[in-house]
């Protein structure tokens, strides 16, 4: 006998990454999902941000790893309220991983969530955790060759934040192109330019994420 | 790259379908990949093998009908269908300004259940 499903695969996931939502909103917090390849700084960006949002805007973060702690130490000698979920090999966080350490986050007393997906430009980018927007960093090391490489990721994305600008002049990259494609590929994306080494630029990514949070 | 909760979301919605209908398993599955998707038709079928012993699906064949990228451009106002992995641009005046219908597919279409 054949029965017609017709039902999204992801469906599940999505569901409960609107359990997510829900319980975010009540709970008066914007939540972040920031991602990125392997190595382009986004524990460095979260202790900059947080060290720069700090005073003003109650954080809390959720680190997403394969393997390890010492992300979540980095960010719990900080002093700002830090989860680590370990995948385990998984390549990406899903909305049921997030649901589960919920608990362990004090959502009432944040403003803002920010989640460290995995490290990984590709899969990260096809799971809703529940969040309010995603946010990529690409180091620009990396190359001006990745937007057009990754495509989904830049699509996805409300913020590109280009990270390192303290290594361009030792690299050949080509700015203008990673602007140029990743504009192309999402014409509203919000491009920042920061060194998390040298505290360059973070404050305006930091002046345009509190915008978002207050509102 | 992460087709094994591909493979695990597709027998919890067969398996879940199966018990509403009160059949006593599942001969075959028929999913709808999009080109886009991300998921590599050889490792969501590796994956699936592996998974269904000991389930309801455990003697199904996975059969994946692959459904290419199309879209529209709103350069040329122009439909395309394109064969790649991915539709950036439009394949015949290169504009980026495109609308891209299909190809993300990721769907249970149907099973066949005795």
């Amino acid at each position: 006998m054949k029965v017609k499903v017709v039902t999204n695969i992801l469906e599940a996931n999505d569901r409960i990454a609107d359990e997510n939502r829900r319980i975010f909103q009540e709970a008066g917090v914007y939540v972040i999902n920031m991602m990125s390849g392997p190595g382009a700084g986004k524990t460095s960006l979260l202790v900059r941000t947080i060290q720069e949002m700090q005073k003003k805007v109650k954080i809390g973060v959720i680190e997403g790893d394969i393997a390890g702690t010492d992300d979540a130490e980095r960010i719990d000698s900080l002093g700002v309220p830090v989860v680590q979920i370990n995948t385990g090999g998984g390549c990406h966080l899903d909305a049921n991983m997030i649901r589960e350490v919920l608990p362990d986050m004090p959502l009432n007393d944040l403003d803002l969530l920010i989640i460290e997906n995995v490290g990984n430009l590709v899969c990260p980018a096809e799971f809703k955790v529940g969040e309010d927007m995603k946010v990529m960093l690409l180091s620009v090391a990396e190359g001006h060759d990745k937007p057009l490489k990754y495509p989904l990721m830049f699509q996805e994305s409300s913020a590109l934040l280009l990270n390192k600008i303290d290594l361009l002049p030792y690299i050949d990259v080509d700015m203008a192109k990673i602007r140029k494609d990743s504009l192309s590929l999402n014409p509203k994306l919000k491009i920042f330019e920061v060194s998390c080494k040298t505290g360059q630029g973070i404050s305006e990514w930091a002046q345009w994420l509190e915008t978002l949070v207050k509102k | 790259m992460h087709e094994v909760s591909i493979a695990q979301g597709m027998l919890d919605i067969v398996i879940e379908n199966c018990r509403k209908q009160g059949c006593s398993g599942i001969e075959s599955i028929k999913v709808k990949i999009g080109k886009a998707s991300g998921v590599v038709p050889d490792a969501l079928l590796f994956a699936f093998e592996a998974m269904k012993a000991g389930t309801l699906a455990e003697k199904a064949t996975l059969i994946i009908d692959q459904v290419p990228i199309s879209g529209f451009c709103n350069n040329c106002n122009s439909g395309f269908t394109v064969d790649d992995a991915y539709a950036i641009s439009c394949p015949h005046c290169n504009s980026f300004s495109i609308r891209v219908d299909t190809g993300r597919e990721l769907n249970v279409d149907e099973m066949e259940v005795f």
